[in-house]
């Protein structure tokens, strides 16, 4: 007997926060102090990973099979053309060099570049070193660190003990920072060449919203970085660089018009991001995997989960890190599937190469450039003064895991208002669709609930709402 | 060999003696013990890098061959890896794993009768992470390059691949904020009685410093866990010489000095509010779990009172979740530290639970882990 103890990266977000897995009969999480971006320390989401990594089966068509034969199968239904290929970076960069070989002319990271400048790709890439965000002055937050990318959370409060000002642009006061500017008045924000932006970005980011946090950091001569919500979002981002992408919204549209009949999905639950409506039009949903995923797919390859895996993920800060595991059969379904074998070794050489590294050190973060970006014009339309239902986007939400998180949070003034009971739940009712839900009073703005669970009237980040009692 | 004897004592093996913390007897007699079919597992450290390694069970000689060494900085509390496994088990525990174990024991967690404690005198422990700023910020060295560690007269010394050696005493280390993590610097459990066997380097004398191990026996399972080492061939023992029985017995009651010391240091009272000073503290919680999960006295499974009273809705002005940790950790609580190592938003759990623990134990005059005295909310009973 001996125990059998990955050391491991926490696939909940991009912030590349190591753990070990223990198998024991059941899966536990024990902490892994010295990983440089959490010193061990995980948020509710990486607390939860044994719920995650259920495992998964290959199938076709409802039929359990081997992976090989449901990598087989996938590779003809693959060839009979109209075929897409999604992978929003949940997996290594080496399967995603891979990936990017097998998708050919569509590919698609679930981001989209093509709306932005394309000057702005490296920023929107690859973020600053935490390290320097706790050696801010004046951070400016446009998301919830609390709920979103909570490994954060202790960088911004180190900055604080430092002296740092922190100014949220949010709908909620939160206590981390020491001023709050509601979204609608962020004209109101003063930046200065001291300022350090931290904002996301990812498949359901407005574009227009993204631009204009772009133009405020551009004209004030701040600092900005972007976090984002898959264990190597980073990583995807830069190893697609230079290839053609397509973005969400295209894809959606294409299988939506027919042109794109086929999807593969490489370790990406495309239920989480595609209408269900859409999904059902497709004649093949293909997805690999290594944990299973509530999407009903005609064919599943499943492989082991990614803390089985060998390879290497780059967190927000550019910092590349390997994986513990010894498992590459993943690469060998895409290999099945591409109709050549992909060689772990000459993979990894080419993300050291696209990095411009000799050797992957969790402890040195490598070089990256940082270009500035030109002028950019922002059209972004201030955000709506009706009651509007705020989803945040958390990691949660991203993979379809339960939590406890049924209830919404709103203002002490509006529950007075609308006479609402201790205890109780409110009514709301969007585009025909009605629920009830429990309610939180907290500091968020007047007129706004804010949910961290996907409640299924959602239309998008903000979502216009009646609410009664 | 009985209960009350001490020894010096090491490992026949050569290069296991060499990486041993101190001559290691420790990784021989574990080695012993599964090969002897002492007991089916050991429990070892694996290591990681140079500053950290991840406990795991097994039953390979060689593996628990190759584990020999002390490791300065902390992994998880040892406690919770074998609770719940009904495993014959034998594992190295600092004071506060000894002290974990205990108390899963009396919850019925681990089967004592069947867990040989193999205890380790302990100075007290660093976070890695912590570790690795201090070395660049006061010892100016990059922490790739260091090659071993020791604590000598109050000096923690860092050797380097060049074969030089930093030294800076701790007191400085730790009034700049490094050196060891809080709760080590008022732990007051320097020389782990409540193990079966307590092992250490204090007591070592003249030309076996470095290349011996001083043990005291503390229990009929640890008299036999030595003496199948001896009988096995793996460790050769002498009696220790009185000059180390003193010097062992003076620098404990320094240490435990520099505990108390530290405890007053760190336990001012509260000035405004405790109500306020424990929400302010609380304000940023996550509420991620990991304080429940790492705790090595709460033997609670997914089903426990302190997360079913909770709901993450309630807008209380203290959440449910620790207003019932505080309660059932004010006579448990062991002060390990493990909390506050792996809180996400930084907050300093074990000084909290222990503004509560401190005066509760002190009053009730309990003191968990330290022996099987049952705890004493176990024994309260309820009027009608
Ligand atoms: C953090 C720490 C502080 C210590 N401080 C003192 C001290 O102040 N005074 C003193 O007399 N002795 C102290 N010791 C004990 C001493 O360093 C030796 O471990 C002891 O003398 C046994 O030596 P050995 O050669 O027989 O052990 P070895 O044969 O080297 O075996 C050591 C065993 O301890 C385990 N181990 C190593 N590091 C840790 C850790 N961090 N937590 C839990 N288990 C671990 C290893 O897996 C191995 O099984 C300390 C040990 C540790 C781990
Ligand atoms: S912050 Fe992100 S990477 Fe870190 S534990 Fe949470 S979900 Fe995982
Ligand atoms: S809490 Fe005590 S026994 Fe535990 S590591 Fe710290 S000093 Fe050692
Ligand atoms: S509350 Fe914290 S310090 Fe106390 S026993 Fe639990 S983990 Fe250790
Ligand atoms: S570890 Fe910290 S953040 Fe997590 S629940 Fe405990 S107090 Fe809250």
């Amino acid at each position: 007997m001996t125990d059998n103890v990955y050391s491991t990266i926490c696939p909940g977000c991009n912030f590349g926060c190591g753990l070990y897995i223990r198998e024991n009969g059941t899966l536990e999480v024990d902490f892994r102090k010295s990983s440089p971006a959490n010193a061990g320390k995980l948020c509710r989401f990486g607390m939860s990973l044994p719920k995650l990594y259920a495992p998964a089966k290959s199938v076709i068509d409802g039929k359990e099979v081997t992976l090989e034969d449901a990598a087989k199968e996938a590779a003809k239904r693959i060839s009979a053309g109209s075929a897409a290929f999604l992978s929003f970076g949940n997996t290594t960069c080496e399967e995603l060099v891979a990936f990017q070989k097998v998708a050919g002319s569509y590919l698609c990271t679930g981001a989209n570049f093509e709306a932005l400048p394309k000057d702005t790709y490296q920023t929107l890439s690859v973020g600053i070193p935490y390290s320097e965000i706790e050696a801010a002055k004046h951070i400016v937050l446009f998301i919830d660190p609390y709920e979103q990318y909570p490994l954060i959370l202790r960088r911004l409060l180190s900055a604080k003990k430092k002296g740092a000002k922190i100014t949220a642009v949010w709908w909620k006061s939160m206590p981390v920072a020491s001023e709050t500017i509601k979204p609608s008045d962020v004209s109101k924000l003063a930046l200065t060449k001291d300022s350090l932006v931290i904002a996301d970005f990812h498949p359901l980011s407005d574009s227009e919203q993204v631009k204009s946090v772009l133009a405020l950091a551009k004209n004030a001569g701040a600092r900005i970085t972007f976090l984002k919500p898959f264990a190597n979002s980073t990583g995807a981002y830069l190893l697609s660089k230079d290839a053609k992408q397509k973005s969400l919204a295209q894809l959606i549209d294409d299988i939506n018009k027919g042109t794109i009949k086929t999807l593969f999905c490489l370790e990406s639950d495309p239920s989480a991001l595609i209408p269900s409506e859409t999904l059902s039009k497709l004649t093949n949903l293909i997805i690999q995997t290594g944990q299973s995923s509530s999407a009903k797919a005609n064919i599943v390859i499943a492989h082991e989960p990614l803390y089985k895996k060998k390879g290497t993920l780059i967190n927000n800060e550019g910092r590349a890190q390997a994986l513990g595991g010894a498992g590459t059969n993943g690469l060998d379904a895409l290999g099945i599937i591409a109709g050549s074998k992909f060689e772990f070794n000459a993979l990894h050489d080419s993300l050291k190469k696209a990095i411009g590294i000799s050797a992957v050190d969790e402890f040195t973060i490598p070089k990256y450039d940082r270009p500035a970006y030109g002028a950019i014009q922002a059209a972004a339309k201030p955000p709506e003064t009706k009651t509007a239902l705020l989803s945040v986007y958390n990691p949660f939400m991203w993979f379809n895991l339960a939590d406890d998180n049924d209830f919404v949070e709103l203002n002490l003034n509006t529950a007075k208002a609308l006479k609402l009971l201790k205890g109780g739940t409110l009514k709301i009712k969007s585009n025909g669709a009605s629920i009830e839900k429990k309610f939180k009073v907290a500091p968020v703005q007047e007129n706004v609930l804010i949910t961290t669970r996907k409640f299924g009237i959602e239309k998008g980040m903000l979502t216009s709402v009646e609410i009664s009692r | 060999m009985q209960k009350g004897e001490m020894y010096v004592g090491w490992s026949t093996k050569d290069d296991v003696r060499k990486r041993g913390g101190s001559g290691g007897l420790v990784t021989s007699m574990l080695a012993a013990a599964l090969e002897k079919k002492f007991v089916d597992a050991v429990v070892v450290l694996k290591k990681i890098n140079e500053f950290e390694a991840v406990p795991i069970i097994t039953s390979d000689v060689n593996e628990v061959l190759n584990s020999a060494g002390s490791l300065h900085s902390v992994p998880s509390n040892f406690a919770k890896l074998i609770a719940n496994r009904n495993l014959k088990v034998a594992l190295p525990a600092k004071g506060c794993d000894v002290r974990g174990i205990i108390e899963q024991g009396k919850r019925n967690a681990i089967n004592l009768d069947n867990t040989f404690i193999v205890g380790l005198n302990c100075g007290g422990s660093m976070h890695p992470v912590v570790t690795r700023e201090m070395l660049e910020v006061m010892y100016k060295i990059k922490p790739e390059d260091v090659h071993g560690e020791e604590i000598e007269k109050g000096k923690l010394i860092f050797e380097t691949k060049d074969g030089k050696e930093h030294a800076i005493t701790i007191d400085e280390l730790e009034e700049k904020g490094y050196g060891r993590r809080e709760s080590c610097r008022y732990c007051t459990i320097k020389v782990p009685n409540n193990s079966d066997i307590a092992c250490g380097n204090w007591g070592v004398t003249g030309d076996l410093v470095g290349k011996a191990t001083f043990v005291e026996i503390n229990s009929e399972k640890g008299a036999k866990l030595l003496q199948n080492a001896v009988d096995a061939g793996y460790v050769q023992v002498q009696k220790p010489d009185e000059k180390g029985v003193a010097m062992r017995a003076k620098i404990k009651g320094v240490m435990e000095d520099l505990g108390k010391k530290w405890k007053g240091k760190v336990f001012v009272p509260i000035e405004n509010g405790r109500l306020e000073y424990f929400r302010k503290e609380l304000e940023h919680c996550i509420d991620c779990g990991a304080c429940k999960t790492v705790c090595p006295t709460c033997s609670c499974g997914d089903v426990s009172k302190c997360t079913e009273y909770h709901f993450r809705g309630d807008a209380y002005k203290m959440s449910m979740y620790h207003l019932v940790r505080f309660l059932h950790l004010a006579d448990a609580c062991i002060g390990c530290g493990q909390c506050s190592d792996v809180c996400p938003a930084d907050i300093p759990l074990t000084r909290l639970y222990r503004r509560f623990a401190n005066p509760v134990q002190e009053q009730l005059k309990y003191e968990p882990g330290m022996d099987m005295q049952k705890p004493p909310y176990f024994e309260v009973k309820l009027n009608e």
